[in-house]
């Protein structure tokens, strides 16, 4: 699995490739804990790009679950952009969807951070 | 290529997390030999890993002097796939429901619940130190 970040309209962007599998959990949620304790009290806007993820665990979807609970306490926000591969069926067995916001469109995921803040 | 005969490929893991990744590569290629169609190897694949973290992580707790024993038994309609640690074992009736509201945001707790989901079957013998899982090939792709 990897990992690239960038930032745009305000908006951390994680663009996820590969398989959350096994320990890769781990480092995943590494990465959103020091994105979430950088981000300012309610900038905590996180968009997971899982366009090129494959394959989740329950401890990729665990970490991704927990990401939720972390932006919440900061008043920001995670939503899913491209959820392919077993993630999108993962999300309805484990009762998920109205928790998760999926989009297909990176503008469309981005506006609506702020549409949701309103 | 089908298998027309009953194969029975054993596998034995020490108890690192790190090995999860041998293990997915492995059961990959006895799926994609078997041509399960995609929606059934990736349920297979998943079920596979999660019994397999769970062997490691929480039977064997890591312990690389332990081992996690697997044994895949390809038959032209099904595949069965035993799981072994040395751990403890656990009561399946007393693992929590990840469905329960109270426990839904919870990061953790879903595995067997996922294993249960994407097999036919799942059964627990010797106090859940032995998992037994069984996934028939779909009647429309049986020759």
């Amino acid at each position: 699995m990897t990992v690239d970040i960038r930032k745009k309209e305000g908006i951390i962007i994680l663009d996820i490739e590969g398989r959350i599998i096994g320990s890769d959990s781990l480092a995943l949620k590494q990465i959103i804990d020091e994105q979430v304790d950088a981000a300012e009290e309610g900038d905590a806007k996180i968009l997971l790009n899982l366009a090129d993820v494959r394959m989740v665990d329950s401890s990729g979807l665990g970490i991704i679950v927990a990401s939720y609970t972390a932006v919440q306490k900061k008043d920001g926000r995670v939503a899913l952009l491209h959820p392919g591969g077993n993630i999108r069926s993962l999300i309805v067995m484990a009762k998920l969807v109205t928790i998760f916001d999926r989009y297909e469109d990176e503008d469309e995921a981005i506006a609506s951070f702020y549409k949701s803040n309103n | 290529m089908r298998s027309t005969t009953k194969q029975v490929i054993c596998l034995d893991l020490p108890s690192s997390m790190q090995h999860v990744y041998l293990l997915d590569t492995i059961i990959l290629e006895i799926l994609k030999e078997m041509e399960f169609d995609e929606e059934t190897s990736e349920q297979v694949n998943l079920a596979v890993i999660e019994a397999g973290t769970n062997a490691i992580k929480h039977g064997n707790q890591e312990d690389l002097n332990k081992h996690a024993h697997f044994e895949f038994i390809v038959q032209p309609d099904k595949i069965t796939v035993v799981i072994q640690d040395e751990g403890k074992g656990f009561k399946r009736e007393e693992v929590a429901d990840p469905l329960d509201p109270a426990n839904l945001l919870k990061s953790s707790g879903r595995g067997i619940f996922l294993m249960e989901a994407c097999m036919d079957s799942v059964t627990y013998e010797k106090s859940g130190t032995i998992v037994k899982m069984v996934k028939h090939r779909p009647l429309a792709e049986q020759k």
